[in-house]
This record gives structure tokens, C-alpha cells and sequence, in this order.
């Protein structure tokens, strides 16, 4: 049995992350173009346009069947080609370019989804109350019916977002340097010894960044609670 | 932009190789990890207290950090440790690194899809009331009896779309074994592409594959879920 060294675990956590910060901008970056694309989806299914809604579910229930590692190779390797097609020539794009444009093609179906769900659970009274007591429509949309949306789809996002941090890990199979990144390389200047050690490093950071992002959530969907008795209780949305 | 027909086709009919041990992978794993997730659910609202946390922690850590690090540090924890403990502690002469990684891949994912699994279950039987277990037992019922005569039938219903998600998500990470050197799908059309840089046209063959199997998948659990709930209509006299 190879030699287990328990304190090469805290050697190895300070280098990486140092790195954490790139796995942070892939998943904001991510979160970012994911739901632009997730808002134009989501209106696709709302809205009566038989195409759009055509579209718009064809997209997610394929990207619903697609491993991320397949679409991320995809992505890498047939997106430069198909843009050359269009005389656009992107060979020199970074690899987090690669990286943010499978992920957000992934995340856009799940956050389609979250706001479809917000978006049907306000009730529509809500906004005939509001434009009757004489707010505008987008003043009755940004100060009514937003908020409370808002707070429905947090559990749906956080899972969304939790989803996409664990997927994410994948990006290093095409060399971007994230925490997952740096502790191949960590590996591979060891000769592939510590390698325990280095992956129970990233278990560590891992959950504690996915412990993290549910109690923030919890925290924000509390505060977003109006009153105390919804607060303690059972939440009251459908 | 030139797609390789020939070889996007010979590709096809390797990959058809790999489906049978994609499904092995699953159908194995859902058949261990249901029985398990199962009595974890059961034994999550039970009263051992130490009990409860210890699932919980589990479930949380495997819920919180992503499939290929889980895979990566089974893969290389597991041979080595196998082989000290039939070397050094039983005294046998088995050669495990012999054994084939689908093994490996097994251990991963039931560990994974139990986590799963139980939080699915737990769900599922909380929607079934409290009083049809107590009536069940009060009728004279034994515990095992009532669960599987009344309490699962109505479980399962609530449970089925959550199944079908955890069999679908199953199913795609599967495509994650090629790294403990199994077969599947994506290992053989991998293969097919180092050999001319293919790369392109694998992963198209591997994408249509997936949403094959992933509509049949749902395709499967959409029958079932129709004969499930079928005691919730009225019966046809």
C-alpha cells in the first residue's frame, strides 16, 4: 500500500486555491450567458409562438440527454470548425471560451426550466392588481412580480448552480487550469504520488463550496421571506 | 466544414458494442443502490440520531463534489488498497489489478446514485400518509408486509419522475468510465478517433448515441409510470 501523508492535504490546499478564482469566473461567466440564453428559452416556452415553443423544447430535452464531457468535446473541437464555415476564426480563443460556451449551453436548458417555473408560480392577479392601481407595465413586472418570482426560483437555482460547479470540474479534460486543473498538475509533478491527498484536498473544497453556496441561498431566500409565520413555517408558494 | 461519413458510420457500428456495457453499468447500479437508498430513506426518519447525521454527511458529500473527482480517487485508491488488504491481510495469491475496471465503476456509481437514491425515496414516502402504515400494521400487518403491499405501490408513483431524472443523470455519467479504462460508449469511439484525430465526428456518433438511449430511457419509465398510477383511476366494471 502506498505511503498516505495526511499533512501533504493542507500542503496542497493553499496552491489550490490560489486557483479558485478561475473556477469562480467560469461559473459566473457561465451563469451569466446561461441565463441570457435560459430568459430567451423560457419565453419560448411561455409565449403561444408554436415554433418558438417547438424550439425551445426540442433544445432542452437534447441537451437534457447529453453528458457535459460529450458536449464540452463537441464544443472544442467542432465549434472552430463550424465557425470557419462562416469565416470566423476563433483557433486562438482561450480554452475558457470553450469552457463558458459548453457550460452555458448546459446551464441555459436548467435555467430555462427555474424561470418557467418562477414565472407560472406569481399569480397573474398579481400584475392586474398592479397596472390597476395605475403602475406601468414594467414598473408592475420590476417592482411586483420580479421579487417574488425571484424567491420561488432560488431552490431551482441554487440546485442549478450547485450542478454547474460539480460539471465544471470537467474542464480540465481540455487543459483549462481550474482547482480540478492544478491538482492534476500537482499530480503530475509528484509522478502521480500524493494523488490521494491532492483529490481529497478537492473533496474538501469542493463541498465546502457547495455547503457554501446552499446556506447563502437559504440565507437570501430568508431574507427575500416577507413575513415571520412564512419564515418559520412551511412555505406557502405552489 | 467536412464531416468523415465512412468513418462516423464503422464508428457507429463499434460504439453499438459499448451500449451493452453502458447498460450493465446502470441496470447494475439502480439494482444496488435502490434496496440501499431505500433503507436509508426508511432509516433517515428513524430514530437513531448518530444514525441519521452519519447518512446525512454522506449524502451531502456525495451530493457536493463532482462525479469525476469521486472516480478519480476511487480509481486510485481502490486497486492498491484491494491488493494490500488480499496480499498482506489475507494471505492470497489473487491478482486484483486482473480485475476488470468495470468493477470499479460499479463501486462509483452505486456509491454515488445510493446518495441519490435515498433522498428520491425519502421524498417519495413522505407524501404517503403517516395513518396507512399505522392502519397496515394495526390489521395485523408485519412491517415488511405493509411496505411492500401498501406503502411502496403509493410511493412509487410520486417517485417514478425522480427516478426517471436519477436514471437519465446515471446513465450520462456513465460516460465518465472510460477513465477507469472501461469500455463504454465513449471509451470505444475515443479509441476510434486517436487513430486519424476524428475527433469531431466520435463525439457527433457519441451524442446521437446518448440521445438514443437517454428517449428510450424515458421512453421506458413513461409506460411505467402510466401502470403505476394506474390504481388512482376508477376501475372499469
Amino acid at each position: 500500500m502506498r505511503p498516505f501523508h495526511p499533512q501533504y492535504i493542507l500542503e496542497a490546499l493553499p496552491q489550490l486555491i490560489l486557483y479558485l478564482p478561475v473556477t469562480a469566473a467560469i461559473v459566473i461567466g457561465t451563469v451569466f450567458f446561461g441565463s441570457l440564453l435560459g430568459i430567451l428559452l423560457a419565453a419560448g416556452r411561455i409565449r403561444r409562438g408554436r415554433v418558438g415553443r417547438a424550439f425551445a423544447n426540442l433544445y432542452i430535452y437534447v441537451i437534457r440527454c447529453v453528458p457535459s464531457i460529450v458536449l464540452l468535446f463537441l464544443v472544442y473541437y467542432g465549434l472552430p470548425e463550424f465557425l470557419n464555415v462562416f469565416g470566423v476564426n476563433i483557433n486562438d480563443a482561450g480554452k475558457g471560451f470553450f469552457v463558458i460556451t459548453t457550460f452555458s449551453l448546459l446551464f441555459s436548458a436548467s435555467m430555462a426550466e427555474v424561470f418557467r417555473s418562477a414565472y407560472e408560480a406569481v399569480d397573474r392577479g398579481q400584475r392586474e392588481a398592479a397596472v390597476s392601481i395605475g403602475l406601468t407595465e414594467f414598473q408592475a413586472f420590476y417592482r411586483i412580480v420580479l421579487p417574488q418570482c425571484v424567491r420561488v426560483a432560488i431552490p431551482n437555482f441554487t440546485n442549478a448552480l450547485v450542478n454547474l460547479m460539480k460539471e465544471g470540474s470537467l474542464a480540465y479534460t481540455i487543459g483549462l487550469i481550474d482547482i480540478m486543473g492544478k491538482g492534476q498538475l500537482l499530480i503530475g509533478q509528484n509522478h502521480g504520488s500524493y494523488s490521494l491527498e491532492i483529490y481529497l484536498a478537492l473533496f474538501f473544497l469542493y463541498w465546502g463550496l457547495t455547503l457554501m453556496v446552499e446556506k447563502g441561498a437559504g440565507i437570501w431566500e430568508r431574507h427575500l421571506t416577507p413575513t415571520k409565520q412564512e419564515r418559520g413555517g412551511v412555505r406557502k408558494c405552489n | 466544414m467536412q464531416l468523415d461519413t465512412q468513418f462516423m458510420l464503422t464508428t457507429f457500428l463499434h460504439v453499438l458494442q459499448g451500449i451493452p456495457v453502458t447498460l450493465t453499468i446502470v441496470m447494475v447500479t439502480l439494482l444496488v443502490s435502490a434496496p440501499l437508498g431505500f433503507l436509508m430513506a426508511v432509516s433517515k426518519s428513524g430514530e437513531g440520531k448518530i444514525g441519521r447525521r452519519i447518512i446525512a454527511g454522506y449524502v451531502s458529500l456525495i451530493r457536493g463534489t463532482p462525479v469525476v473527482l469521486q472516480i478519480l480517487f476511487l480509481y486510485s485508491l481502490l486497486p492498491t488498497a484491494l491488493n494490500y488488504w488480499i496480499k498482506e491481510v489475507l494471505g492470497l495469491s489473487y491478482n486484483i489489478f486482473t480485475l476488470n475496471p468495470i468493477f470499479y465503476a460499479y463501486v462509483v456509481f452505486i456509491l454515488n446514485t445510493t446518495a441519490v437514491l435515498s433522498e428520491v425515496f425519502r421524498s417519495a414516502l413522505s407524501t404517503v400518509n403517516k395513518g396507512q402504515l399505522e392502519a397496515a400494521l394495526s390489521i395485523g400487518m408485519s412491517a415488511p408486509q405493509a411496505y411492500v403491499r401498501i406503502i411502496i405501490p403509493q410511493a412509487l408513483v410520486s417517485a417514478l419522475p425522480n427516478l426517471c431524472n436519477t436514471t437519465v443523470n446515471l446513465l450520462k455519467s456513465t460516460s465518465l468510465a472510460f477513465m477507469m479504462t472501461v469500455k463504454d460508449i465513449t471509451a470505444i469511439a475515443k479509441i476510434d478517433a486517436s487513430f486519424g484525430y476524428n475527433y469531431l465526428e466520435a463525439y457527433l456518433v457519441i451524442f446521437a448515441v446518448y440521445i438514443f438511449l437517454c428517449s428510450a430511457v424515458q421512453g421506458v419509465f413513461h409506460l411505467t409510470e402510466r401502470g403505476a398510477a394506474a390504481y388512482k383511476k376508477p376501475a372499469v366494471s
